[in-house]
């Protein structure tokens, strides 16, 4: 008390403060002082890992296994000739393709509807935004009662609408499990399209379409020539953090459909999941995870670089 | 094209029909999982397999929700995401904004710190999440509250970073600076000042690390088992049922759903920033 007492009255007298030999030092090392309780934090929980499992990825490590011999790349051979592997590289885009598509373009047509003010609009925004919110455990849960037969209404639904008996296997049946799967992933993240690209929207300059209106250009026109211009950075940003989310696919699965039926809903976590933590072949999963995150960083250099190029508002 | 010149239309006033139209189905597409699985959590199980469905519960029950919490042990799930997502939360919101203040105001390290924090965002956790489950095995952290704190810190870590990065940036500095030559440490100028006027972006940083640690489950699944077990992972108990568990299953999503979307909700003034990283402002 006596000191800061002192150390104000000082102050207010304009001299600067006499500090202690490591508040002196703290002061002189402050900027990386504050950096080093994240930066040593992501070290050792990120940089660490990564590092560890790369020496995991060239031994045995495998609870079936003993011993922890180097055997060189044997573990990448194993997932390269895995046909279970390449199918489910191959369905992580394919479903992560089709549902950022549909998040996109659904997410561009709700926008646009909602630049305008009108009445009830922010009580409309507050419902839009909630599947954000909720975890993707919680969506997948929520469309299993809503598919799973017999329990499911939407078969009995589907019945009324289309005056026809609807039997379909919605957690099951090839292909309609992948339409299940692309529909919950449709509905938690076409907000997030939504919310980016009505920020964008709203930031074009309303005058340009004043101007446009004044020489008669009409409401399609005005979209090719002022929105998506102004717009194409913002749906860069937008495609790019939800495709890279998208290609992380698994908790929906989890619930979903576990996989299954057989393998034909591995994704690529959902993979390399069951192969380190079902067979407990962890040494092969590692290896498996190096590949998709090497493949997870091409998409991240071609459309990021990309990103940073146009550089958004 | 036609040759004719358009005739300019005046203002229009007439009902955007396509517009409603689209909106309304937008919206009944949204709340209508929610809408099935809350009249899923209160209906008696006899009404389960009616057909037609029973699309409004005429007698409603609780008996899911007291299953889904006692006998599911969906509390002890519940008081465990309390415990690990409000820790992680509270250090990933200090940690970030001390990393973010250094940037915004020193840039410390130039670009390629700032932008090394950004890429653990967009590493694929389970990447991540093998290694550290061997790490914590053998440092003994498996299925601790306090290893998965410490994971979700540093999972949420460059979101915090990235938003507060974004806030301070567009902070005047003149009051930090004029803190500084009236003889305030850097510290002070920092905790003092920068603090207090960044508090709004401290909470909503806050509040978007709570969503992602309260609805995460992939490092909860791998990293805990049956003592720090968080709410998300209770759901393991209903897959694959043949029509036993529907109530509880809806019941426990009901549970776990109220706190991330009130808060949700009350933030989305910042909801654009959160969802960018900064990137944009809302």
């Amino acid at each position: 008390m006596q000191h800061t007492a002192t150390i104000s009255r000082m102050k207010a007298a304009g001299a600067p403060p006499r500090l202690s030999g490591f508040a002196q030092w703290a002061d002189r090392h402050f900027k990386w002082l504050l950096v080093a309780p994240a930066v040593l934090l992501i070290l050792a929980l990120s940089v660490y890992p990564l590092l560890f499992s790369l020496v995991v990825s060239f031994i045995n490590y495998d609870f079936q296994v003993p011993g922890h011999a180097f055997v060189g790349l044997k573990n990448f051979e194993r997932v390269v000739f895995d046909p279970v592997a390449r199918w489910s590289l191959l369905l992580t885009a394919w479903l992560s393709g089709i549902s950022v598509a549909i998040e996109f373009v659904l997410g561009l047509l709700v926008a646009l509807t909602m630049v305008r003010n009108f009445p009830g609009r922010g009580v409309i925004m507050s419902i839009l935004i909630v599947p954000l919110f909720i975890s993707p455990v919680i969506v997948g849960q929520a469309w299993t009662l809503l598919l799973q037969r017999p329990f499911g209404p939407t078969n009995y639904i589907l019945t009324q609408l289309l005056g026809q008996e609807v039997t379909i296997g919605w957690m099951t049946e090839s292909p309609w499990l992948y339409a299940s799967l692309i529909i919950a992933d449709v509905w938690q993240w076409t907000p997030f399209m939504f919310v980016i690209l009505l920020a964008g929207l709203t930031a074009v300059p309303p005058n340009l379409y004043e101007a446009a209106e004044l020489d008669g250009v009409n409401a399609w026109q005005a979209f090719w020539a002022i929105t998506l211009p102004h717009l194409a950075p913002m749906m860069l940003l937008a495609l790019t953090f939800r495709l890279l989310d998208a290609i992380r696919m698994f908790d929906t699965i989890f619930i979903m459909t576990g996989g299954g039926p057989g393998t034909r809903t591995y994704t690529a976590s959902y993979y390399l999941y069951t192969v380190g933590f079902t067979q407990f072949h962890l040494s092969q999963a590692t290896a498996g995870s190096w590949l998709f995150l090497i493949f997870t960083a091409l998409v991240v250099m071609l459309l990021v670089r990309r990103l940073l190029k146009t550089e958004p508002v | 094209m036609a040759a004719v010149a358009p005739v300019r239309r005046p203002k229009r006033r007439s009902i955007p029909v396509g517009r409603i139209m689209l909106l309304g189905f937008f919206l009944v597409f949204v709340l209508w999982p929610l809408y099935w699985m809350f009249n899923t959590s209160i209906k008696p199980s006899d009404d389960y397999l009616t057909v037609p469905p029973v699309w409004f519960p005429t007698a409603p029950t609780l008996v899911h929700y007291e299953a889904a919490l006692f006998a599911y042990r969906g509390l002890d799930g519940l008081i465990n995401s309390l415990i690990i997502s409000l820790s992680a939360t509270v250090l990933s919101a200090l940690f970030g904004t001390l990393m973010a203040y250094s940037l915004a105001r020193y840039n410390t390290g130039g670009q390629h710190l700032s932008f090394w924090v950004l890429s653990q965002r967009f590493l694929p956790p389970i990447g991540i999440v093998l290694p550290v489950f061997l790490i914590y095995r053998g440092v003994g952290l498996y299925d601790t509250h306090i290893g998965l704190i410490i994971a979700y810190t540093v999972f949420t870590l460059p979101v915090s970073v990235w938003m507060m990065f974004a806030y301070f940036r567009g902070m005047p500095k003149s009051m930090e600076e004029a803190a500084l030559v009236d003889g305030c440490t850097r510290w002070e100028a920092f905790w003092r000042v920068a603090v207090p006027l960044a508090a709004p972006g401290i909470v909503a940083a806050a509040v978007f690390a709570f969503i992602a640690c309260w609805t995460e489950f992939f490092f909860a699944l791998i990293l805990t088992s049956r003592t720090a077990f968080t709410l998300p992972t209770v759901f393991r108990a209903f897959i694959g049922f043949q029509g036993a568990q529907y109530g509880e299953a809806a019941a426990l999503a009901i549970v776990s759903l109220v706190p991330s979307i009130a808060l949700g909700v009350l933030a989305q003034r910042h909801l654009v920033r959160g969802l960018t990283l900064g990137a944009v402002r809302g």
